[in-house]
């Protein structure tokens, strides 16, 4: 964004003395240890009442996932005003992963027809993913002791099992539109030897209900893995107590914080693929 | 799981709690040998093709991302069990 070019040295200069008074001030830091695990428990920020079973109260990954709503409209709001022929950093960045999932995603997994027709949810699920996942590296203060702290929304099991309940749900609905319900179903079948016959039509029931589960647990798994050891190389200073460890632990920290933005790209970009591709497979004309 | 240097030695006390953590232990150390193993296959043959073919390293990066994506999952699921282990069974 241009506004950033223009602001001289003296307010860089004023921004981390800011940052630095901020961080001085807020709470945290007087403890001795870390308790890792107590980041990922849920403890309600607001408490609403429940309706039946489903409890209401406001939580971590409802803000983080209300910040990635409001992160995709402001994106969608900034590329829509400004579209220019000579693009800013910005509309570079953002034409670059629209390529992408059109191009890279659906064109290349799905056939032309079907790739026009499902890339609203194909190129949505990549932006989505990818927001919530990148949200995910935010520190914003909601961990114990409201100190700052890391989650990612796409860290939760309930969140990914929603998106994967997309995919398979758009799967199946794909398919049966277009062959009809019965003939669907029997598009799953080979032509084959009497017995081996059922039991390919076995394993592939097996295989689609293993789909809702491993696109989900993949995305989940991923993230959690990847905060996870971030609050450990966090704690870590904690257990060795010396300052020489801690300049180490610094570093580590910065790679690993740098290797989650890498994971946080890969697995929207498998979630959005590995989702072309069952649609696609659904649609297709012969086995 | 607290992290500071006393809590870490008197955490397993019981023959329950050691033969749980170390169960956690095995899963989430052999389940990586697999996919490690995998991985390794994977970019072996990518590089090898790379080097054949030099015109079609962006298709076989993107091919790549996929097998990266696909695999890694399955030690993740290994550290999944791990986790199940050490933070639900009690």
């Amino acid at each position: 964004m241009k506004v950033l070019k223009r602001l001289p040295i003296w307010a860089w200069a004023v921004v981390v003395l800011a940052a630095l008074v901020g961080l001085l001030l807020l709470p945290g830091g007087h403890k001795t240890t870390f308790d890792v695990a107590g980041e990922f428990t849920l403890r309600p920020i607001v408490k609403l009442p429940k309706l039946g079973p489903i409890d209401l109260s406001i939580t971590k990954p409802v803000v983080y996932l209300w910040i990635t709503v409001g992160l995709c409209c402001v994106v969608a709001a900034l590329i829509h005003r400004g579209l220019t022929t000579k693009p800013s950093h910005f509309q570079t960045v953002v034409e670059g992963l629209y390529e992408l999932a059109h191009d890279g995603i659906a064109g290349a997994v799905m056939k032309g027809k079907t790739a026009t027709s499902w890339f609203p949810y194909i190129g949505g699920a990549f932006f989505f993913v990818l927001l919530c996942n990148l949200a995910g590296l935010i520190p914003l203060p909601f961990g114990a002791d409201n100190q700052l702290a890391f989650y990612a929304a796409t860290g939760n099991i309930n969140v990914t099992i929603i998106l994967a309940l997309f995919t398979v749900v758009f799967t199946h609905y794909a398919g049966i539109r277009r062959y009809g319900p019965v003939g669907y179903f029997r598009s799953w079948v080979v032509p084959a030897p009497p017995f081996l016959k059922q039991f390919i039509f076995l394993s592939d029931v097996i295989s689609q209900i293993f789909r809702l589960v491993s696109l989900s647990v993949r995305l989940f798994a991923n993230l959690l893995a990847g905060h996870f050891i971030l609050a450990v190389f966090f704690a870590m200073l904690l257990v060795f107590q010396s300052y020489f460890i801690g300049v180490v632990l610094q570093v580590g920290s910065v790679a690993v914080f740098l290797f989650e933005i890498f994971v946080a790209v890969i697995q929207a970009f498998i979630f959005a693929i590995l989702s072309a591709v069952y649609i696609g497979s659904a649609v297709e004309e012969e086995h | 799981m607290d992290v500071s240097a006393a809590t870490i030695v008197a955490a397993a006390t019981t023959t329950e709690t050691g033969l749980r953590l170390m169960g956690a232990g095995l899963a989430a150390g052999l389940g990586v040998v697999g996919p490690g193993v995998g991985m390794g296959l994977l970019f072996g043959s990518a590089i090898e093709s790379i080097a054949r073919q030099p015109e079609l390293r962006g298709e076989i990066r993107l091919n790549l991302f996929i097998g990266i994506g696909i695999i890694e999952a399955l030690a993740l699921y290994a550290l999944v069990v791990a986790l199940i282990l050490l933070f639900v069974v009690k």
